[in-house]
């Protein structure tokens, strides 16, 4: 099971790798997704931990998933 | 304001010029003579960029008005050789890899020259003293020390 | 010996012209019907630009013409030219200025005085606004906001990560949680940023400028300026020093080529001193976090950092300094797990960037004081901590790099003897180590060129004597001279056989410049491709002529053509060259090569690394640092060029340790305090102490004949081995840069208080 950004379709083997993905990627089209999620991209990033944790229990729900 | 008569020697060869009296030695070296081998790096007297030799002695050219030396002796980087003859210095400093980007060391062979005219066996701490008003950012000093001390050692005396 | 020409101490090629003062540099440089060019810059950290009056500039007697942002096509251009949003500063705003010294209008007029006066009569109006200078205050919520949509003033963020570090910290015995605060620094090139510029009425631009990159230095110029690149010529003979302050455009080419361009005349640009420290680009300065987990015996397990760096108003090559701290941070040991959260946040102050190390010298202080402070808690040796993991030759940094040839475990025990026979030191003296790795060139292609990282090209003439076209770039470095050695090697003739043509953009081929210790790998690479390819034509004439038997391999030493296995056997060179030419109907020997990094990783093809030890001298009383030895074991390969390696060791000593104990930029509100060269202290001879180098030769087979980087790696470990030496000498541990007399004489007086309280 994978998980695939929803933004570049990048994928990634779990929620927590992708998550990283997301926030060390950080151009407009990967930050744009976040805001349209309701969360801000900065304040995830300063959370350290608990912002990829956050982002990761988001992701469970909204990325595809891929085999 | 008004120019007024200037008269000096620079590498053996006499000059007379109309300076205005604000001009600094460096400008008349490197802008009406055209000898561009002695730089400027700083503008207050802190790098020793711009070092000659005034009457033998070594000056920051940058922080001595041209009409304050009226009627001196400079010598600059250019006078350093004899034609195709380089001086044991410019010797020292090639076989030692004394320069990197080399925008220091018109100044800093200046500086050499004047230690070593007045004192000829320096101790190497007397050689980094010499220099001490000369700032290099690219060796490191001690290629430049161990070059000069190779000259006051005797390694390119030939009878010149 | 092995070789005849690479790995012995020649002349550098340059040095007649250096010695004599024959070399031109772009300062030297003047050109009929020349003009003189200066530049306004902005007082305030952060404003609105209202408007620029320049009437009254225009019209003082000598001013020739004034610019603004207005004259310009606005182009926000930056390095990073494959992320659009990292390209954001416009040299001449137009609507707003972000630092002070940001550049505002332009004047070109017949001297430099009346040029300087004509500023003065420059009416610009600006709308001050609120201002933020230091990173972790920009990233509040509510800080004032620098760049448009820029949230946070968060500016670039990396993240590099393998293992499973949380799993690491768990399975530790031991974990240590550091703050250290790591400083900006200026290049001090002793010749400033400057350029001449004349655009003729052909409608082409030719720029004489000092700089590390005339290739991005063309590039730059003809995006902003609207040009065909090859309607754009850019030349650098000789460079006065770069250090990273000189590959990207600057004011002084910027301007310079506008106002050329409006004038049709020549225009030249040289910043003073003070522009030089307060408008130019610096070090980066970092807030890092970082936390380590090992094991009882000193095993690492486990690395967590982030870091906060202080990007200064624009993105400049910051997101590479970003990178590279992050990913030196773990160098040059074996981590089982790491996590590096980067992020750059712009704050209202001058732009920081590339400087010698770029990002690693800082990283190493942070991660060399850390260990030992880890070492001492745990009761083991510093040697004996980074042996037990220091890289080793072909190891894999998981997901990131392959290290080929690494001489880190001979360097340790090199300096480990060093260190035995200085006995026991006197009070107040101690010694402190420090171990790093870098990188030899970068791989990722974030300028966007179409072309080969690097090029070159040989010619042979009739006369035996050979063409060498690079566009590689000497600042004073060395590469002029390592090049043309790695092509007489290559080729088999003499140094003295090649003449070199560089340093122009219009006659040398493509090369990205001189940063990020490329030059000799990469630049070398390609010549030695050329030369090879050359050679292999004129060894095609020389079987014809010699006839051998099929098996055998035909070689050229020192001008002599010969078969391998029988050296006796063969022809003189020059002889070769006459057929080879005559035999192609009357054309030259001619050979290309290139190089590009390909699957080489993530940052670099190939690694350096080293150990250093510094013994240092603490007055107690005054806190002052005196430096008394430096000693180096350091493996950059197969030397190629012995003189240039032990100077750019020295030199690099001698900026790391300015950058460990006396240099630093002070700044209140944005402004700095020291911009000039009594206030702001880099070491003098009477400062320097003896060296010592070590060389631990390896051979690596990514590089030319076994070679890798040497001028970067080298300011690496001094600011760490200084700290180290400090509390080895007076027992008190400094972790915020530079480590000066104040902090040390602060720190003993605390240490003072602490033993009264507890007695």
């Amino acid at each position: 099971m994978a998980y695939k950004c929803p933004v570049c379709n990048k994928v990634w083997p779990n929620t927590r790798e992708l998550a990283r993905h997301i926030l060390g990627t950080g151009d407009k089209p990967h930050k744009d997704w976040i805001g349209s999620k309701g969360l801000s991209f900065a304040d995830l990033l300063l959370m350290g931990s608990k912002g990829y944790q956050t982002l990761s229990e988001l992701l469970e729900r909204e990325a595809e998933k891929v085999n | 304001m008004e120019k007024l008569p200037l008269r000096i020697t620079v590498n053996g060869q006499p000059y007379e010029l109309c300076v205005k009296p604000k001009t600094l030695l460096v400008e008349v070296i490197r802008d009406h003579l055209g000898l561009t081998g002695t730089k400027r790096g700083c503008n207050s007297g802190a790098c020793g960029a711009c070092t000659v030799l005034v009457n033998g002695v070594s000056v920051k050219s940058c922080s001595v008005l041209a009409l304050q030396v009226d009627g001196a002796e400079i010598l600059t980087v250019e006078g350093l050789a004899q034609g195709e003859k380089l001086h044991p210095l410019q010797k020292a400093f090639l076989d030692e890899g004394a320069y990197q980007c080399g925008f220091c060391t018109p100044g800093m062979l200046m500086s050499a020259k004047a230690l070593l005219d007045e004192n000829p066996k320096p101790t190497r701490e007397e050689i980094r003293e010499g220099i001490h008003g000369n700032l290099c950012r690219c060796t490191g000093y001690n290629s430049i020390v161990r070059a000069i001390a190779a000259v006051a050692e005797g390694k390119y005396e030939e009878g010149e | 010996m092995k070789y005849v020409v690479i790995d012995t101490p020649l002349h550098n090629i340059d040095g007649p012209a250096k010695v004599t003062g024959a070399a031109q540099y772009t300062f030297d440089i003047t050109l009929p019907n020349m003009l003189y060019g200066k530049i306004l810059r902005s007082p305030h950290p952060h404003a609105k630009i209202l408007n620029i009056e320049t009437s009254k500039a225009e019209r003082l007697i000598g001013v020739k013409a004034v610019v603004t942002g207005k004259d310009t096509l606005g182009v926000k251009q930056g390095i990073w030219r494959r992320y659009k949003e990292l390209c954001d500063e416009e040299i001449l705003a137009r609507e707003k200025v972000r630092y002070i010294g940001e550049p505002v209008a332009a004047v070109a007029a017949v001297d430099e005085d009346v040029a300087e006066e004509a500023l003065s009569l420059i009416e610009v109006e600006y709308e001050p606004l609120p201002a933020v200078f230091d990173p972790m205050e920009a990233i509040k919520e509510g800080a004032p906001q620098i760049h448009e949509g820029v949230e946070r003033n968060i500016n670039v963020t990396r993240h590099i990560e393998w293992g499973d570090v949380d799993e690491g910290f768990k399975q530790a015995d031991y974990i240590r949680e550091d703050w250290f605060k790591v400083s900006g620094q200026a290049h001090v090139c002793m010749e400033t940023h400057c350029a001449v510029a004349s655009f003729g009425h052909d409608g082409k631009l030719t720029v004489w400028t000092s700089t590390q990159s005339p290739y991005y230095i063309q590039v730059l110029l003809a995006w902003t300026l609207g040009l065909k690149e090859s309607d754009v010529r850019v030349i650098s003979r000789y460079v006065g020093g770069g250090f990273g302050s000189k590959f990207e455009l600057d004011s002084a080419q910027f301007c310079a080529a506008l106002l050329s361009m409006k004038l049709r005349r020549p225009v030249k640009i040289v910043l003073t001193r003070e522009e030089e420290f307060t408008a130019t680009k610096r070090r980066t300065p970092m807030y890092y976090y970082v936390k380590t987990g090992v094991k009882k015996d000193g095993t690492f397990v486990a690395k967590e950092c982030r870091v906060f760096t202080d990007g200064g108003a624009y993105t400049s090559m910051g997101a590479t300094a970003l990178y590279l701290t992050g990913f030196f941070q773990s160098f040059p040991y074996k981590w089982p797990s790491y996590r590096y959260d980067g992020y750059r946040v712009y704050t209202n102050t001058m732009p920081s960037s590339a400087m010698r190390g770029f990002g690693a010298p800082q990283a190493t202080f942070v991660s060399e004081v850390q260990i030992d402070m880890i070492a001492e808690d745990l009761g083991i040796d510093p040697i004996e901590i980074r042996r037990k993991n220091g890289m080793t030759p072909n190891y894999e940094v998981p997901g990131q790099a392959t290290i080929r040839s690494c001489g880190l475990h001979q360097c340790l025990d090199k300096i480990e003897e060093w260190i035995k026979s200085r006995g026991k030191l006197p009070p107040n003296r101690g010694i402190g180590i420090a171990a790093y790795g870098f990188m030899s060139g970068g791989i990722f292609n974030w300028f966007d060129t179409p072309y080969a990282f690097s090029a070159a090209m040989v010619k042979i003439n009739i006369d035996g004597k050979v063409d060498l076209y690079v566009g590689a770039q000497d600042m004073g470095q060395g590469a002029n001279t390592t090049l043309s050695m790695i092509c007489a090697e290559e080729l088999g003739v003499r140094l003295e056989d090649i003449r070199l043509h560089t340093a122009d953009t219009a006659v040398a081929p493509v090369d990205l410049g001189a940063w990020g210790s490329r030059e000799t790998l990469m630049a070398g690479n390609a010549v030695k491709m050329a030369a090879a390819e050359a050679k292999r034509q004129l060894l095609e004439f020389a079987a014809a002529k010699l006839g051998p038997n099929i098996v055998y391999d035909l070689d050229i030493k020192d001008r002599w053509v010969h078969l391998v296995a029988r050296p006796e056997r063969g022809l003189s060179y020059y002889e070769v060259v006459r057929d080879a030419i005559r035999g192609r109907d009357g054309q030259p020997i001619i050979g290309r090569g290139h190089y590009t990094p390909h699957r080489k990783g993530m940052i670099s093809p190939a690694y350096s690394f080293g150990v250093q030890a510094v013994e240092a001298e603490v007055d107690p009383e005054t806190g002052k640092i005196t430096l008394l030895n430096v000693v180096t074991a350091h493996d950059c390969g197969q030397v190629i060029n012995p003189l240039g390696v032990r100077g750019q060791l020295e030199g690099a000593i001698a900026m790391a340790a300015g950058y460990g104990f006396t240099e630093d930029l002070p700044m209140d509100n944005g402004k700095i305090l020291n911009p000039n060269l009594v206030d702001y202290k880099i070491l003098r001879a009477t400062d320097m102490p003896e060296t010592e180098v070590i060389e631990i030769p390896t051979y690596e087979p990514e590089g030319p004949f076994g070679a890798k980087e040497a001028g970067e790696g080298l300011t690496n470990p001094t600011a760490a081995a200084l700290a180290n030496a400090v509390y080895n000498a007076v027992g008190v541990r400094i972790k915020e840069l530079p480590v000066t007399a104040e902090k040390v004489l602060r720190a003993l007086k605390e240490k003072k208080e602490g033993k009264k309280k507890e007695g």
